[in-house]
């Protein structure tokens, strides 16, 4: 997977958005929502982006499709810069990159019918027209499980499912080489979810696709990630593969969020990290390390100094103090 | 106690003093411009002092109407209990009246919702609001009251108990409303505390602190809870029983280890086999492979089901399953299931799909 191209590069990525107050609106803060974010992702790849609420992963989704504009750093889709694109050049690049959304009831237009859904990006970019725009919306709907008829129906005609695979059909419409998923599957029953993912994972070995996959569910992230970036509070703390992270997380936070994720082992009322308190704010984040305030491991260093992102084993980066480049792995002790 | 069913008669568990609520044959209907929607069609369970039960099942399953039709808070307009009895510590519910139900809802058969934010009083501290129901069924004073909101808060582990008694609850982050709604829940030492998906608008890692906090109070005050919830994991980890609902009826009941490892009906497996997990044993990060699916769409409430109501959805189907609802029996120890088919579900693999089509 490493050899091939890289379709989407990530560098320094910064959203901060500012507090207004008071009569004059004066700007009194900013909310650091991403804070300096970086990876790629190569074609036919999934990137996982993982966090809780807050943690940025959702500005990151829409940043890089400007759908915000980036306060700092850059992206390059396909070896082009877009982070300072005018509108017109943005359009063309858009192509190449669509978003699926979380809520498949509010991202389709009432009033189109689902074969005018699929075929809107189609038009827009003059990619088809008349016999073979029928054409081509008949295949979309066959590569994503809707049956042909279901053309003429409307939105609210579909189940949450349904919806969420003419999302799909609409994002692959364009032949995109990246499709943005900001948790596509959260709002669907677990059957549903499951029909979903299948489909996603099928799509992504036909098309070679690329997959930013916005998610909080390790669960789901653990079965369609390639690799997983876990976002605390607008950084990247951890990314590495999908198995040396399910399997050997560095990261205290990491390990955190894995052990708090209910397992279907029963009885599990396992002994486990359970971390105290809430997520600070991202107007005020911690002074040095964000997580040292809920961290059980954290040395009176973390406080002061804010860990880089280091690559400590190959493929493996981390941000933590207490995990060193060439470090063991061993697992921490409290101080 | 009403037994129109053969559910009735075959109900599950040991009618005994332990036994601190009783549902017996439970249909709740709603009235819609579309016409009758049963919601819930036929629910039978008890549950024992103490005891963690779990009700599970996708949106729309008759879950929640269930809970909702227990505590008497069915919108009158909308919907009613049309059959069936909840005998709650001697007392028939479904024939009280509304003064009544307010002696017992909030005192000593409480609820948690899913969102705090829309059960809580935007415009009361929330020592306020705890002290309110207090003051109304345990009869104490303002002083009392109050104190022993403090108490709750505490108890809760909400840290600086007496500072945040003052505060309102946008003041709170999420997983401390979800704390505060415990309290105000427990504050009367109730027998029966029904929560309804309480931890899913939560994050995983504030999600574990509340079931933890939930579990250990229950352990401590020896509360009997209903847990309502769509996510196996959760029952995983929290339930003693669980029961699968699937369009208004109750489909299986087992205790909890005995139902994930040997689920007996079709949409039990499905609804297991459709969550993405590790095969025992496999390196984790590697569950990549196709999930199971439940092909198909739940059915419409609005029409009566004379079979099976999952036998359009089911691999293992035959005619009969369309023509005659299956009884709700047992196959074994505490475990039942309404399936006409359970020998051939069970001489199947649990890896093995159950959808109608490959």
């Amino acid at each position: 997977m490493s050899s091939a191209e890289v379709v989407l590069r990530v560098r320094d990525l910064k959203k901060h958005f500012p507090v207004h107050r008071g009569v004059l609106s004066r700007v009194v803060a900013h909310v650091q929502a991403v804070d300096g974010v970086s990876f790629e992702i190569r074609r036919g790849e999934t990137l996982c982006l993982v966090g809780e609420s807050g943690c940025g992963k959702s500005t990151v989704a829409r940043s890089i499709t400007r759908l915000e504009e980036p306060t700092a750093g850059s992206i390059e889709l396909n070896g082009v810069d877009i982070t300072a694109l005018g509108s017109e050049a943005l359009r063309a690049q858009r192509r190449e990159m669509q978003m699926v959304f979380q809520d498949p009831y509010s991202s389709l237009n009432p009033r189109l019918s689902a074969g005018d859904i699929v075929g809107e990006p189609l038009t827009n970019f003059a990619l088809a027209q008349g016999a073979e725009l029928e054409r081509r919306i008949a295949a979309l709907f066959e590569h994503v499980g809707l049956r042909p008829e279901a053309v003429h129906k409307y939105p609210h005609e579909f189940s949450g499912g349904q919806r969420q695979r003419l999302g799909i059909a609409r994002a692959l419409a364009v032949n995109p080489s990246l499709i943005i998923a900001d948790e596509p599957v959260s709002a669907l029953d677990v059957s549903v979810q499951a029909q979903v993912l299948n489909l996603l994972i099928d799509l992504q070995e036909q098309f070679e696709l690329a997959y930013l996959f916005v998610s909080h569910d390790l669960a789901v992230v653990e079965h369609i990630g390639h690799r997983v970036a876990v976002m605390y509070l607008g950084r990247i703390v951890e990314l590495a593969d999908n198995a040396d992270l399910f399997g050997a997380p560095l990261h205290p936070y990491t390990e955190a969020l894995l052990a708090a994720a209910p397992s279907l082992e029963t009885g599990a009322r396992r002994e486990r990290i359970i971390l105290q308190g809430d997520v600070p704010s991202p107007m005020n984040p911690p002074s040095g390390c964000r997580f040292h305030t809920r961290c059980p491991f954290a040395l009176p260093e973390c406080k002061q100094t804010d860990p880089p992102l280091l690559e400590v084993a190959p493929g493996h980066h981390v941000a933590c103090l207490r995990r060193p480049v060439g470090g063991d792995g061993a697992p921490l002790t409290t101080a | 106690m009403t037994s129109t069913t053969s559910k009735a008669a075959a109900a599950p568990a040991a009618l005994n003093d332990e036994t601190i609520l009783s549902v017996r044959d439970l249909r709740t209907h709603f009235y819609t411009r579309d016409g009758v929607v049963r919601a819930v069609d036929g629910v039978t369970f008890d549950l024992a002092r103490g005891e963690t039960l779990c009700i599970v099942g996708e949106s729309g399953c008759g879950k929640s109407v269930t809970a909702l039709s227990i505590l008497g808070l069915i919108p009158p307009k909308a919907g009613k209990i049309v059959g069936g009895s909840i005998r709650f510590d001697g007392t028939e519910l479904t024939t009280e009246s509304e003064s009544t139900m307010r002696r017992i809802r909030g005192n000593r058969i409480s609820m948690i919702f899913q969102e705090p934010m829309t059960s809580l009083n935007p415009v009361l501290t929330v020592g306020e609001q705890i002290s309110e129901s207090l003051r109304i069924h345990q009869r104490l004073d303002r002083r009392a009251a109050w104190d022993r909101a403090i108490e709750m808060l505490a108890l809760v582990r909400i840290a600086d108990p007496k500072r945040r008694a003052g505060e309102y609850p946008h003041q709170l982050s999420g997983g401390m409303r979800q704390r505060v709604m415990i309290a105000m829940a427990l504050a009367c030492n109730p027998q029966v505390l029904v929560a309804d998906e309480p931890t899913t608008a939560l994050d995983v890692t504030i999600q574990a602190q509340i079931l933890n906090l939930m579990l250990e109070l229950k352990d401590r005050l020896g509360t009997a809870i209903i847990l309502i919830t769509h996510d196996l994991g959760v029952v995983a980890e929290t339930a003693q029983r669980v029961i699968v609902m699937y369009a208004g009826r109750m489909v299986e009941e087992a205790p909890v280890a005995e139902l994930l490892s040997h689920p007996k009906h079709p949409y039990t497996r499905g609804l297991i086999g459709s969550i993405p997990r590790r095969k025992p044993g496999a390196p984790r990060g590697r569950t990549r492979g196709r999930l199971q699916e439940i092909s198909g769409l739940v059915p419409s409430l609005r029409e009566a089901i004379p079979g099976c109501a999952f036998a359009p959805r089911c691999g293992f189907a035959t005619a009969r399953c369309t023509t005659e609802q299956p009884p709700f029996e047992a196959h074994g120890p505490r475990h039942y299931a309404a399936c006409w088919e359970v020998a051939r579900v069970e001489a199947k693999s649990l890896s093995e799909p159950v959808g109608s089509e490959a």
